[in-house]
């Protein structure tokens, strides 16, 4: 078996690498400066080193191994190991973190809590629900939101398979759903882990197929309330809008009525509740049986035949039923993902994403071609976008603006920095602008340099340079000597240069390093510094090179600077 | 068009000294001339809104309480303003409706017809589900998930100029809200403190790196990052202008201590300082009473005690400025007419808001409701939605801001507006 895995690892690797041939040289860029370019699009940043890391082994080689995304991680995995609660299944969250109103049915069940006693002092109330809570072993939900968003730090910053991490980032935000709703929000950390991430680098009609069945989804967007006769739009709408066709798509809302009858019925195996009737009726059944009443169970997701419309149904021309079930749905996303307008407007956010706010028509149609050529599949698509000589444009390099999410991972790269406390690293992103999964609208994040970056936001991000870069983030470590192999500069000069360099390869810094030279070799000022911190005044290095204090505030400008903003 | 980068470049800092100075320098005078933005530096209307998260039970805030279903529904919530016993009654508004005695600090507003009520407000949609009904109400397109922008930020295109500073339009809460989401600038700040280069205990390494970044973002390349780089920079410097930890309200006004007292504080200050602030955000919560509502005392006597005290401290504060703000509140549903089995109520439809203001048509209850008899709630159950929350909405945001064009304010609305405000 792990023979046949590695070889059809090999082929597809071959697959992949034959005949690539990044056309960065007609643009007029460098190896290295195209070496820099590509990590700067498919990574969370260089770390130091990388650059001339992927020259040596070639451009193509390391893009093909990003698409294959069988990196070994195991410095991640380490890392990740003491989040208990990240492998659990839905029906495992239900169980160990129950909402709180379930936690107040159960204890009212118990007898723990008497159904009067809400009245009374809500303090003490809250104390009894506590200790209820402790005595069964439950845990807020809370604790796994925070084991969540760790997880997302840790893999963006430490995961070998980055353009996986990027791409998951990408079509969670395409796909979004979000922790402000709370019927929702629970389900999310299993959507990202088994619904995006092991598609990311698939089949895009496979991504849409498993959001559509998924809890986070179908609480997300109402659809598991569907019925016939009781029908909700909401995803039917979305779908079409946002997950494929485009708003100008082509669709009318009569499409969208009519798909949100091929989609009654979908809906959510009810979760962690074995006195549910609906879990006792379908544990009693066998497979022929539920297969003959109308159920359809995948994992979480539950198809009922009694809720479903079998009527027939007309969406885009297409004919669907009357009464062929579960897969009428299965036909209609299918139809949706192929479409020549989902071509056009997931290219279209391909090319956003990872080449400029505003790509070339050119490009975009490309891309879209392979996309319907190749059934969707998304590795081929991207192959298309960097061998178009579109992503290699001058005015595509360095014209992204990082997401508050891409600086704070950028910079913890560039300083090869250690994450003891990664929700430390959230708080920051979210002061940036950025709340992880807490986009409050089904469109995602608006993915443009105009929507990150306001004037409160941009303060955010040079106070954020300058508390990463002075050890200000508890649980962020580095090391600013390591990272120039301890090599001591020669003086302050060399000292700017060097950082500047590390942390900026294949930059014009020349401007930067000009600006930001009175600074650190002005002794006065550097005296007054390093007096007013004193935690670094006492490891104040000789002269002539510049102080601790000094370099890390510099490094600190250098991260909050306009060039560091842009990736 | 004058542009914001023109404006802050040309002499927004400059302005500052104009309430030393007197009058308006020449060249910004002839810019106005020539440009047709004759609303430059005038002092300009404010908008201030408060989202009532959680769903506030407008029956209780606002009560009927001459309606016998409703007495029948609440044995243990229903108040009257019938005085007598130890428990604070009703204020009774007009004979019909009695304010809730946690919102007392609203009675001389009322009285003094700047305070207008409007009972029965709602969504068209009748999902009873916070997130979604919040969700529409910010987007303010009730039946359309996918609307990109929130209505104030909307609201801020149409002003019908660009947004002259970068405090345009400010939420004061730690993230931005659907409200204002949007290709209009917007700021989301919790505290104004926190607008400024920052190195904590280290004041002179902050002001050297503050010079280094403001030096770097000078000479970037021409684009949104240079733009808002010096806009980030005069901001910070307007704000310096004031010592905003020290801030005195004016009338001797006592904010709470909470949250939303602290925000809407800041945004009193804002006002003051004259930083162009035209639209302002914030939100406050405990409205979910599903347990334990009490009634004089309990979660909504707390919560409605913090949102009058809190207002009204506000109005307090604005002292001369009171006529150029409205601040209006909004929530996403109401509930139950009938209580729970948990002394509370559950998610319902209609409820109620409060808009404040020298332009509002106040002292009135305005909207329409009927007795609360089973067969006119809605679903058996609710007080139905008799005002769309865009009448409201448009009319308060057309009358104050003279925004004009409600149909693009609320993508598909044309409905009327019902008179909370006053014909100019």
């Amino acid at each position: 078996m792990k023979f046949v895995c590695t070889a059809l690892g090999v082929l597809l690797l071959c697959s992949f690498n034959r005949g690539l041939r990044f056309p960065y040289r007609q643009a007029g860029l460098t190896e290295r400066q195209a070496a820099a370019h590509l990590l700067s699009r498919f990574t969370y940043g260089a770390t130091p080193g990388e650059v001339d890391a992927v020259v040596h082994q070639g451009l193509e080689r390391w893009f093909s191994k990003q698409l294959e995304a069988r990196l070994p991680d195991d410095s991640l995995d380490l890392r990740l190991s003491g989040y208990d609660a990240l492998q659990l299944s839905n029906a495992q969250v239900r169980e160990t973190f129950p909402r709180n109103g379930e936690v107040l049915r159960m204890a009212r069940k118990d007898g723990t809590i008497s159904s009067d006693s809400a009245m009374g002092d809500p303090k003490a109330y809250k104390d009894v629900l506590k200790n209820y809570m402790q005595e069964k072993g439950f845990k807020p939900l809370q604790e796994l939101y925070r084991q969540f968003y760790c997880q997302k730090i840790l893999r963006a910053a430490y995961s070998n398979n980055q353009l996986q991490e990027v791409m998951t980032d990408f079509w969670f935000n395409h796909f979004n759903v979000s922790m402000t709703k709370g019927d929702c929000a629970e389900f999310i950390p299993a959507y990202e882990r088994d619904v995006i991430r092991p598609g990311a680098l698939g089949k895009f009609g496979d991504l849409v197929l498993a959001t559509a069945k998924s809890p986070a989804m179908l609480y997300y967007l109402d659809n598991f309330s569907s019925k016939n006769g009781g029908i909700n739009e909401n995803y039917a709408r979305e779908v079409m809008e946002l997950h494929t066709l485009g708003v100008d798509g082509g669709y009318t809302q009569q499409d969208v009525t009519q798909a949100a009858r091929v989609l009654t019925g979908w809906t959510v195996y009810p979760l962690g509740r074995e006195d549910n009737p609906l879990v006792q009726r379908l544990a009693a059944m066998s497979p022929d049986q539920m297969v003959q009443r109308g159920f359809v169970r995948d994992g979480d997701f539950l198809f009922i035949g009694n809720r479903h419309d079998k009527d027939p149904k007309t969406v885009l021309g297409t004919e669907f039923g009357p009464d062929e079930g579960y897969q009428e749905g299965v036909r209609l996303l299918a139809l949706l993902a192929r479409h020549p307008s989902t071509a056009h407007f997931i290219c279209k956010e391909l090319a956003v994403r990872f080449v400029s706010d505003n790509p070339p028509a050119s490009l975009i149609d490309k891309m879209a071609q392979t996309f319907l050529d190749k059934n969707g599949d998304i590795r081929k698509v991207l192959i298309t976008m960097v061998s178009s000589p579109e992503f290699w444009a001058p005015e595509a390099v360095r014209e992204k603006i990082k997401s508050p999410f891409e600086l704070a991972i950028s910079s913890v790269r560039s300083l090869q920095a250690t994450i003891d406390q990664p929700y430390q690293v959230y708080n920051w992103v979210s002061r940036m602008g950025e709340k992880l999964y807490a986009y409050q609208a089904p469109t995602g994040y608006p993915d443009k340099g105009q929507y990150w970056i306001n004037t409160g936001s941009l303060l955010n991000r040079m106070n954020f340079g300058l508390a990463i870069a002075s050890g200000r983030i508890p649980g962020v470590h580095f090391d600013l000597a390591a990272l120039n192999d301890h090599r001591e500069p020669e003086s302050a000069q060399a000292a700017l240069e060097t950082y500047t360099r590390l942390i900026l390869p294949e930059r014009q810094t020349a401007e930067t390093v000009r600006r930001l030279t009175p600074m650190l070799s002005d002794p006065a000022l550097a005296g007054k510094v390093d007096a007013a911190s004193n935690r670094m005044a006492n490891e104040q290095g000789p002269e002539p090179g510049p102080s601790p204090a000094m370099l890390s505030q510099v490094v600190g400008i250098i991260i909050g600077s306009p060039e560091y903003q842009r990736r | 068009m004058l542009t914001r980068r023109g404006f802050l470049k040309g002499g927004g800092l400059a302005l500052f000294g104009i309430g030393l100075l007197g009058g308006i320098p020449a060249f910004i005078a002839e810019a106005a001339a020539r440009e047709k933005v004759t609303r430059l530096y005038k002092k300009g209307k404010v908008l201030v809104c408060i989202f009532q998260r959680g769903a506030m039970d407008g029956l209780m805030a606002v009560t009927p309480f001459a309606d016998p279903y409703l007495q029948a529904a609440r044995p243990t919530l229903f108040m009257t303003p019938a005085k007598g016993g130890s428990a604070a009654p009703l204020i009774d508004l007009d004979g019909r409706f009695g304010l809730h005695p946690a919102f007392q600090a609203f009675e001389p507003v009322f009285r003094d017809k700047r305070l207008a009520i409007v009972h029965g407000i709602g969504s068209p949609n009748n999902t009873r589900s916070h997130f979604d009904a919040q969700d529409y109400m910010e987007s303010g397109t009730p039946f359309d998930k996918a609307t990109p922008s929130g209505w104030l930020n909307r609201a801020v295109g149409l002003l019908g100029h660009d947004a002259l500073t970068p405090f345009s339009a400010v939420s004061l809460s730690s993230a931005m809200p659907r409200s204002l989401y949007g290709d209009n600038p917007a700021v989301a700040i919790s505290n104004l403190q926190d607008f400024a280069i920052q190195m904590k205990g280290n004041p002179l390494g902050a002001n050297m790196a503050a010079k280094s970044f403001e030096d770097l973002y000078d000479q970037t390349a021409p684009g949104l990052l240079k733009q808002t780089g010096q806009e980030s920079f005069e901001a910070v410097k307007m704000l310096q202008k004031t010592d905003i930890r020290n801030y005195k309200p004016a009338g001797n006004a006592q904010y709470p201590n909470s949250a939303l007292g602290s925000a809407l504080k800041q945004i009193a200050q804002l006002i003051k300082m004259d930083v162009g602030l035209e639209i302002a955000f914030t939100e406050c919560s405990g409205w979910d009473t599903h347990f334990g509502q009490g009634t004089t005392a309990g979660v909504f006597a707390r919560s409605a005690t913090d949102l009058a005290d809190s207002v009204m401290a506000f109005w307090t504060d604005l002292d001369t400025y009171q006529d150029d703000v409205t601040l209006m509140t909004m929530t996403e549903f109401g509930r139950t007419v009938h209580q729970n089995g948990t002394g509370g109520t559950d998610h319902g439809r209609g409820s109620c808001n409060f808009i404040l203001g020298h332009d509002t048509s106040g002292g009135l209850v305005h909207g329409e409701l009927k007795p609360l008899a089973q067969e006119n709630l809605e679903d058996g159950r609710d007080l139905p939605v008799s005002t769309d929350f865009r009448a409201v909405f448009s009319e308060v945001a057309d009358r104050h801001l003279r925004i004009a064009g409600e149909r693009v304010l609320f993508p598909g609305w044309n409905g009327n507006p019902i008179g909370v405000m006053r014909q100019a």
